[in-house]
């Protein structure tokens, strides 16, 4: 028996469309387009794509294929983007963080990723490479700030669950804190970031 | 079923992380397909999500592999250019997982994944009221004393308003039950089939965090056996076949669950 799934969604009912930007128009009109098409589209947000995976699996080998199999992706599956729904650009990421934690997930990389944690991570005292990393890279981003703008525990759950690649159950393992607990620190700390970030498709 | 409803919007920004196990997931999904206002709030998440990205500029022979693939079309597969419509995000939430990892030998396959222990419980094990089968007997397996005490253990366990019997058929045969009272649980099963020599169905307490440590061996009796777990931590029990002598961990999925949330 597995308890590995395959959910049956059903048909859904979509949301009036609201502003879109021209990335979003490119993407969608890449549906049924020629290859050439997809030129420009891939320059917008093969950054995003890369950026995400590298993040996840911290290993520049790893996100460059997770990120040619996004962007392949993309290309296959643009008749499926829905503008009223997301930013192309928070479409790939999402996509990219879906396949980059699939592969993290996997005992190898997940060796290779601990590995280089060890490698790199020298610096005494248990500094955390994770919140240095968000210190680092969003320095300056509206959601640096907002990050602020959680409490200390809310904060960590998230940015395990983000940088870390961990299931809720894991980052509870992690921290040595309860179940439930962690899920209502990662629901009420997006919550918070989303209200920040201002957030909000009605 | 308005819990797990609750439960599953409670699991929407865990979802938008990826944080949630493959379980959880369906269980989000369902809800995703019926109700607009979930996709919404997960659609507001994810753009909370993405803002966390850093752009990062790929490696550049990274663009000449993606448009030389998408130039053949080699990789496209009649279903996957023809764009299924669910409104759902297909390709993104989940259901067209495994199509998506045909053809891509770069992705790891589902099989390869960690099993997650813990997780069938809330959907395996059906919560009844206080409706103790007379039947459930203390085997005559051990001594005279301790026969006795767990008598009374059992007799008190029965009579206790909050206990619970969760109930459930395992799989490849037979039935398990458990009686949950306070920090005492009685476990149940009958009609389980013989698992052969070099193998043995092992018990498992089930931790309030999705951990399991071992309760022991199982050694049916025609098929029945019984255990009483006296002051434990736990959520519920579990049982897997395991090799001769048991696991220190299970290296099976379960062939039951039978846990509370």
């Amino acid at each position: 028996m597995s308890i590995d799934l395959v959910c049956p969604v059903g048909h859904t009912v979509r949301v009036p469309p609201s502003e879109t930007t021209p990335v979003d128009d490119a993407l969608a009109a890449c549906a049924g387009g020629t290859p050439d098409a997809f030129g420009p589209v891939y320059d917008a947000l093969a950054p995003a794509a890369y950026g995400t995976a590298l993040r996840v699996l911290r290993d520049p080998d790893h996100a460059a294929e997770v990120a040619q199999e996004v962007m392949v992706e993309v290309w296959q599956t643009a008749a499926t983007y829905d503008p009223a729904r997301a930013s192309a650009r928070t479409w790939v990421i999402t996509l990219a963080r879906r396949r980059a934690i699939d592969r993290v997930r996997a005992e190898q990389a997940r060796r290779d990723r601990d590995q280089r944690d060890l490698d790199t991570n020298v610096t005494p005292s248990g500094h955390d490479v994770v919140a240095e990393d968000v210190e680092q890279r969003l320095e300056g981003a509206a959601v640096r700030r907002c990050l602020d703008s959680l409490t200390g525990t809310q904060r960590e759950a998230v940015v395990d669950a983000y940088y870390g690649g961990r299931t809720y159950r894991e980052v509870a393992e992690r921290l040595g804190a309860a179940l439930p607990t962690v899920k209502s620190r990662i629901r009420d700390g997006l919550i918070r970031l989303r209200d920040c970030l201002g957030v909000n498709h009605g | 079923m308005a819990d797990s409803t609750h439960d599953a919007w409670d699991l929407l920004p865990a979802y938008a992380l990826d944080a949630v196990d493959d379980l959880e997931r369906c269980t989000v999904e369902r809800l995703l397909a019926a109700d607009p206002a979930a996709r919404r709030a997960l659609d507001e998440y994810r753009e909370v999500v993405a803002a966390f990205t850093v752009d990062t500029t790929p490696p550049a022979e990274l663009r000449d592999a993606v448009m030389s693939r998408i130039a053949q079309g080699s990789t496209a597969t009649p279903a996957e250019r023809s764009g299924v419509d669910d409104g759902a995000w297909s390709g993104s939430d989940g259901e067209t997982r495994s199509a998506r990892s045909a053809g891509d030998e770069n992705v790891v396959p589902l099989a390869g994944r960690r099993r997650r222990w813990g997780l069938v419980a809330a959907a395996a094990a059906a919560v009844v009221a206080v409706a103790v089968p007379t039947t459930v007997a203390i085997r005559a397996t051990v001594e005279q004393d301790q026969l006795q005490q767990q008598v009374d253990t059992v007799a008190q366990m029965m009579a206790d308003p909050s206990a619970t019997l969760l109930r459930s058929e395992v799989a490849g045969g037979g039935q398990a039950s458990v009686l949950v009272a306070g920090e005492d649980l009685l476990f149940s099963a009958s009609d389980l089939p013989d698992v052969g020599a070099g193998s043995t169905y092992q018990l498992w307490l089930v931790g309030a965090e999705g951990g399991v440590t071992s309760a022991g061996l199982l050694d049916p009796e025609d098929g029945a056996v019984e255990r009483l777990l006296q002051g434990v931590d736990g959520v519920g029990l579990a049982v897997s076949v395991e090799p001769e002598g048991g696991s220190q961990q299970p290296t099976t999925d379960p062939v039951v669950v039978l846990a509370q949330g």
